[in-house]
């Protein structure tokens, strides 16, 4: 099992190599900061602005493949991811971002599968009734919303109850309010900057889960093995509960490989709707800004949550599926 | 031995079909039949039409277009004047809502067909040659879903000062990398479908009487997985509608001048308290569209899936396309 | 609530039942199930399906009913329905009393103080049976825990090991961790067994047991059944196709057609006089393995009737040579055949019928037909295909990033055969012995292949241009095992046919003549062709699939078990219509089959393969009345004989475990492990085979037959001989009144 993670690993480091190779060549050739200098007030010469990005380590005279070479020396040798061209560091601006952005996923990743998988179960041990009809409705409908959208509206909704309640009970943008007091006041303002874009999130994810639970669990409520668990005794529901619950999750399991980074994806917008200053919006930011070498790291940092998504669900699949356990 | 079906009243009726039936129905009718008996995916696809005709036709029946200012009518709602309203900068919300929906479903149709090719070619390519060829395709397709799509979308419809910006229109370059982030789900799924036919046997009696491979793909194998890719390209389609107004919303997708239905709403979100109507009517447009898409899709997988009852009662399959998709994957 | 039922729903029907209870219909008091007037319904899109039409039985304590019957005649539906495990869309009518109390009605949950407990159920296929994420143990023990929720983990363990090794499961404390994927289809079936009788059930339904697994593992479970029987009493109801696996085991047949007993009786009544024209037809469909004297297979006619209608005559009459116009008017009532007599059929010339009458008269069985090759001395006869020292090795690796090697798997080791022109040449063996590795080896043409194909004048090792592939093609072409998924589903048998031809580079009104002619050929309506597939009974899909073979003339056709996805009345009708075809056209064909009883039927020469080689060939009759190899002896009599008397005597080697995996083969004999010879042989000689490989070579004689067996005729081991004698005591004039097979009228 050991050896198998480690030889997933080891192929999902080449790709994100190369990923981001490829994302670099796109970015070094597509983005110019230097025109956007041009731009400034006062102009600068043309050799002014050739200097500073020379100085920032974004030389527009030499070679895209002599500029790659460099960059990754970099980041091979000193773990330096380079410069933007107004000279912030990479580096010093990941850190905290990734972790804005953890803390903003990680509780709707959670909430999304649990809701989900919960509901999906629910609704496949009531097909075809109301309550059954009503969710898996919901769920096409978050199908044909795009996300940002979704955003918004829930954002809408909950100014929408601050406005009727006359009082500003949920933020709707931004993480935390400056100068409150630490402690409990502290807590407080944190769960009402982050219920909006948690809620947000987790009422557009969990629709494809819902679906993708309850037509699993359908398929196996008349497998054989369910039948073979009536004839000794258990009853329908039972059986169901006990066997065909257990089997479904099989399929679910797998599919954690694509939530995370759905979810991730998700975030782009999520933080651009409610302002939270996460890798997603900077690396927006950071392209318009023709950034190249933020544009590279948000791209790298995409792909290794991929390949971290991509390992958890193996790890899942290994914990639910004793045929994966063997081999 | 063919009494594990024993129970399955379906087999029987379909036995007693086969006695009575003097008339030869062909399999693309009874598709066909059955599409049609499912009233909400004709009312689906009756929606989708009438949205297209409308995007080309809409703006005959108005004088004013996308680009001319009303000084008369800044920000004003509906009117018999503007059917729909108009923006604050007094351009018609009609002729542009007519202009949105056209470029969103064109957007919508080439990437949803192109894509599901480009998947078709890419994935029989892959499961007709196996081995080698298969593992290294396969990992350009797996290093592809890697990469976060959105990035690449804003790195190339922002690109500076390249003179690809200044060539091409925005929304050429938004369906250029639509195409190249949609096709590797399909092309998987089609890959490991046309494996498994593959292993067939009609395939394998075809190879046997010496039938040469290009004609064992277009005969046999594009014929077979001809209902999964019609499906795909009524997914792929809604799902460029949506990728085009996800990134438009939050500014990375087209760019003005051009208008689509992305544009508008995205565009129209400072404004819903002071300008309702510049955010509803393209996101109705919007909703109207994917939805009939969606009705469209449900209503194909049933008449697809030769499972269902085709009565198509309370019972539908629904959500059989995606746990097979999910399964292939 | 798993199934509606007018029975509980309604009184008058509660009643109704009552009534025919009390007029004499009830059953004998000793009677642990019983059924009457069992009648199922499913609503389907094209109407109601009347799946069962009236079952009635009664099953006495330790006793064993066979049901018999084709796919689609409402044998499974029937035991379903007694289960309790039919579709809540279904609806169940009648009446089914387990130990006098009635179970039609009860509610799921009621259901379950039954199900599992006094009334157990084995299913057909064991790969899918088990749920794959428990451990069998944990399966086992869970049908313990809901009947006996107060018995002690210890002891339930205990209990699962103890079943484990009834059933006879190889050191079964350690195999309780085991999950179902780690066992073969033979374990696992085994495993289901266990579960079934872990509550010593009263009545045990075997639904298809065997249907799934190879003859010798069939043997196996039987096997097991039958101790599982003797361990526990219970009666038990074995549904089945195969009138081989039932005639050792029932006391009493009940044969169905159509959703309805046609004919019922004790064993030996069906089998030695049967009165109904389709249970003698049944009867004459089956190859036999051990008759040496070849004679047509009486092939029954048409497709069983849509149960959408309910027949307004007998509803085999369209198929029924007998049948005369008083048969269309009304169904006959299952009445007995004579008086005094529990032997039951619903014929109105069933008077006519039993004792001497021939089979082969009564369904017009065509003449054994006769190649123009058959007078021909074999030496003189052209090789249309050779094989020498044919070779398929798959090395086995491990490790993750670094492969390395831990083994080869030798799926084929050093085949060598020829098939002469006229001639049907069989492979025979298990799954996994290398038979289907060896048709793809011929079939692909490698060049690269170690060994040599010839095929006509050609060898694989010439076939490296299009040209003499091409070449290679037209002389061989082949039949597949499922008929359904070797024709394209878009494509009309039209297509189909014309696909060949078009490659051969055929006009368009040449092969529009050519697919008449082959329509007429194989026996199906040449304005058939404009259908699909789907519109075709499985029987006519594989005609359809032989005149595809045949489109192109060639002189050898490779058969890949081209009847077993096949009914028994079908399947004589495609064996007659190959046997005809061989000696109308002078076909040669090569064929592989698991059915030993198709094989000696149709075939001239036969090999007998074993882990990727050749143990034993030779002429057929030779080969299987005279088996030298223990393996050959062994399959052989794995086989069940439709013949009571002889099943019941007659001594069997039960050969243990499975095929063992290739890398686990000895170095000597790859049969060792299972030898029921090596078994009885003293260390010494033991030894022989454990070292040297003993070499394919003649017997003694000059006859067409050769082994590879150092010691053949060897005694065999003990253990692995099994003798059902306990029956055959017993006369049947003593057990039958014993065992009234059905209520009396």
């Amino acid at each position: 099992m050991l050896k198998y993670l480690a030889k997933r690993g080891i192929t999902y480091v080449v790709m994100i190599f190369l990923t981001t190779s490829a994302g670099y060549f796109l970015a070094v050739s597509s983005l110019k900061p230097a025109l956007l200098e041009q731009e400034r007030i006062p102009r600068p010469t043309p050799e002014q602005v050739a200097n500073s990005m020379r100085l920032k380590g974004l030389d527009p005279d030499l070679s895209p493949w002599q500029r790659y070479v460099d960059w990754l020396t970099a980041i091979v040798t000193r773990w330096d991811w380079g410069r933007s061209p107004n000279g912030a560091y990479i580096n010093a601006e990941f850190g905290d971002r990734v972790w804005i952005s953890t803390r903003l996923f990680l509780a709707s990743i959670i909430l999304t599968l649990v809701i989900g998988v919960a509901l999906g179960v629910y609704s496949a041990a009531r097909q075809y009734k109301f309550q059954d009809r009503v969710i898996t409705s919901y769920s096409y409908l978050a199908y044909i919303v795009p996300a940002p959208i979704a955003y918004f509206l829930v954002q809408l909704g909950a100014i929408s109850i601050n406005e009727t309640v006359g009082d500003r009970i949920f933020f709707v943008t931004g993480i935390s309010t400056p100068g409150v007091a630490p402690g409990w006041p502290q807590f407080v303002d944190l769960l009402a900057h982050y219920v909006v874009p948690t809620v947000a999130i987790t009422l557009v994810g969990w629709g494809a889960y819902q679906i993708a639970q309850r037509q699993y669990l359908l398929d196996n409520v008349n497998a054989d093995f369910v039948r073979t668990a009536r004839a000794k005794g258990l009853s329908r529901n039972r059986a169901i509960a006990r066997h065909a619950l257990r089997v479904s999750f099989i399929p679910v399991a797998q599919s954690i490989a694509f939530t995370v980074p759905a979810i991730f994806a998700g975030g782009f917008f999520a933080e651009k709707i409610f302002a939270w200053p996460g890798v997603g919006s900077w690396s927006i930011d950071a392209i318009s800004l023709q950034d190249v070498n933020a544009a590279t790291a948000t791209l790298a940092y995409g792909s290794v949550i991929f390949a971290i998504g991509a390992i958890l669900a193996d790890f899942a699949t290994t914990l639910v599926d004793p045929r994966v356990r063997v081999q | 031995m063919t009494n594990l079906n024993a129970v399955d009243p379906a087999a029987v009726a379909q036995d007693a079909h086969l006695e009575s039936a003097d008339v030869v129905i062909g399999k693309n009718t009874i598709i066909f039949r059955r599409f049609l008996r499912n009233r909400t995916a004709v009312a689906g696809l009756a929606i989708f039409v009438a949205l297209t005709v409308f995007s080309f036709i809409g703006g005959f029946f108005t004088p004013w277009d996308k680009e001319t200012i009303d000084p008369f009518n800044i920000g004003m709602p509906p009117s018999a004047d503007h059917y729909l309203g108009t923006s604050q900068a007094g351009i018609d919300l009609y002729a542009m809502t007519v202009e949105g929906t056209r470029i969103s479903i064109l957007i919508g149709l080439v990437v949803g067909l192109v894509s599901v090719l480009i998947a078709a070619v890419y994935g029989c390519t892959m499961a007709y040659f196996g081995g080698k060829v298969d593992k290294v395709m396969l990992f350009i397709l797996e290093a592809l879903i890697m990469m976060p799509a959105l990035l690449v979308v804003a790195v190339a419809t922002s690109g500076g000062g390249a003179g690809l910006k200044r060539d091409v229109p925005s929304w050429l370059l938004l369906i250029i990398v639509l195409l190249v982030f949609s096709w590797m789900g399909t092309a998987r799924l089609i890959r490991s479908m046309s494996m498994s036919l593959m292993q067939r046997d009609f395939v394998k009696a075809a190879q046997y009487m010496g039938v040469p491979p290009r004609r064992i793909v277009w005969r046999h194998l594009v014929p077979n997985i001809g209902s999964l890719l019609i499906l795909d390209i009524t997914r792929g389609v809604t799902a460029a509608i949506l990728a085009e107004v996800a990134f438009s919303f939050i500014g990375i997708g087209i760019k003005v001048p051009d208008v689509s239905l992305g544009v508008l709403i995205g565009g129209a979100t400072s404004q819903v308290q002071t300008f309702p109507w510049m955010f509803w009517v393209p996101l109705t447009v919007m909703f109207l569209l994917t939805g009939s898409l969606a009705m469209m899709n449900d209503g194909l997988r049933d008449a697809f899936d030769p499972s269902s009852s085709s009565t198509g009662k309370a019972k539908k399959a629904k959500a059989r396309k995606t746990s097979a998709e999910k399964k292939a994957a | 609530m798993s199934s509606k039922t007018t029975t509980g729903a309604t009184e008058p029907a509660r009643a109704g039942v009552e009534r025919l209870h009390a007029a004499g219909l009830h059953a004998p008091a000793d009677a642990v199930l019983s059924v009457r007037g069992l009648n199922v319904r499913f609503n389907s899109e094209n109407g109601v399906v009347h799946a069962v039409r009236g079952v009635d039985f009664d099953l006495l304590p330790g006793k064993t009913l066979g049901i018999v019957g084709e796919s689609g005649s409402g044998k499974s539906v029937t035991s379903l329905a007694i289960m309790g495990l039919l579709p809540p869309t279904a609806q169940v009518s009648g009446s089914v009393r387990l130990k006098g109390r009635e179970l039609l009605g009860l509610s799921d949950k009621d259901m379950c103080a039954f199900r599992g407990n006094d009334l157990a159920m084995v299913f057909q296929d064991p790969l899918s049976s088990l749920t794959p994420v428990f451990t069998v143990g944990t399966q086992i023990i869970e049908a313990l825990t809901i009947h006996h929720p107060a018995m002690s983990r210890k002891a339930k363990e205990a209990r699962a090991v103890e079943l484990l090794a009834m059933v006879g499961i190889p050191s079964p404390r350690e195999r309780l961790k085991a999950f179902p994927h780690e066992f073969s289809g033979g374990m696992r079936q085994r495993v289901m067994i266990a579960i079934a009788i872990a509550n010593n059930p009263r009545v045990l339904i075997a639904d298809e047991p065997t249907t799934a697994l190879d003859v010798t593992i069939q043997a196996q479970v039987l096997e097991v059944l039958h101790t599982a029987q003797e361990e526990t009493g219970a009666a038990v109801v074995m549904i089945t196709h195969d009138l081989g696996v039932v005639a050792g085991m029932a006391d009493d047949i009940m044969v169905m057609y159509a959703g309805k007993p046609v004919e019922t009786g004790a064993v030996d009544d069906i089998y030695y006089s049967p009165r109904m024209p389709y249970t003698l037809g049944l009867l004459g469909a089956v190859p036999r393995v051990d008759v040496t004297e070849k004679t047509s297979l009486v092939p029954i006619e048409g497709m069983p009737p849509n149960l959408l209608t309910p027949p307004t005559g007998c509803s085999f009459a369209p198929r029924c040579p007998l049948a005369s116009d008083a048969c269309l008017d009304g169904e006959p009532d299952l009445e007995p055949v004579g008086a005094g007599t529990l032997h039951r059929a619903a014929c109105i010339k069933s008077g006519s019928l039993g004792g001497s009458v021939d089979v082969h008269d009564v369904f017009a069985a065509p003449p054994v037909p006769v190649s123009r090759f058959d007078t021909v001395p074999r030496e003189e006869r052209r090789t249309v295909l050779q094989l020498k020292e044919v070779r398929k090795h798959f090395s086995l690796t491990r490790g993750a990033l670094i492969k390395r090697k831990i083994g080869t798997v030798k799926a084929v080791d050093g085949v060598s055969f020829d098939i002469r022109e006229g001639e049907c040449f069989s492979i025979v063996g298990e799954s996994g012995s290398g038979k289907t590795t060896t048709l793809l080896e011929i079939m692909e043409f490698h060049p690269g292949q170690d060994g040599e194909v010839v095929i006509g004048s050609l060898s694989n090792k010439q076939a490296a241009d299009a040209k003499t592939k091409a070449g290679m093609r037209r002389e061989l072409q082949m039949v597949f095992q499922d008929p359904t998924g070797a024709l394209d589903p878009r494509f009309t048998v039209y297509e189909v046919l014309a696909e060949p031809l078009e490659n051969a580079g055929m006009g368009r009104e040449a092969i529009r003549k050519r697919i008449m002619e082959l329509m007429k050929l194989v026996g199906l309506q040449p304005d058939h062709v404009n259908r699909f597939p789907n519109q075709f009974s499985g029987g006519q899909r594989q005609r359809i699939g032989i005149a595809r073979a045949l489109a192109v003339n060639p002189k050898l056709v490779v058969l890949d078990e081209p009847v077993s996805a096949l009914d028994v009345s079908v399947q004589a009708g495609v064996i007659n219509l190959l046997d005809h075809l061989r000696a109308d056209l002078g076909l040669s064909y090569l064929l592989v089959a698991h059915d030993l009883s198709v094989v000696r039927h149709i075939s001239n020469r036969v090999a007998v393969m074993y882990l990727g080689k050749i143990v034993e060939i030779g002429a057929v009759d030779r080969v299987f009345d005279n088996p030298r190899h223990p393996y050959t002896r062994a399959l052989l009599s794995a086989i069940p004989v439709p013949d009571p008397q002889l099943e019941r005597t007659r001594e069997r080697i039960i050969l243990q475990g499975d095929l063992p995996s290739p890398l686990q083969a000895p170095k000597g004999c790859n049969f060792a492990t299972r030898c029921p010879v090596f078994a009885a042989l003293p260390p010494a000689k033991q030894e022989k085979c454990l070292t040297l490989e003993p070499p394919l070579e003649a017997a003694a004689s000059t006859a067409d037959q050769r082994f590879a067996c150092f010691f053949p005729d060897g005694e065999l081991d003990e253990d692995m001989l099994v003798v059902h004698e306990t029956r055959s005591t017993i006369p049947p004039e003593i057990s039958r009144p014993q065992a009234p097979p059905l209520a009396p009228q």
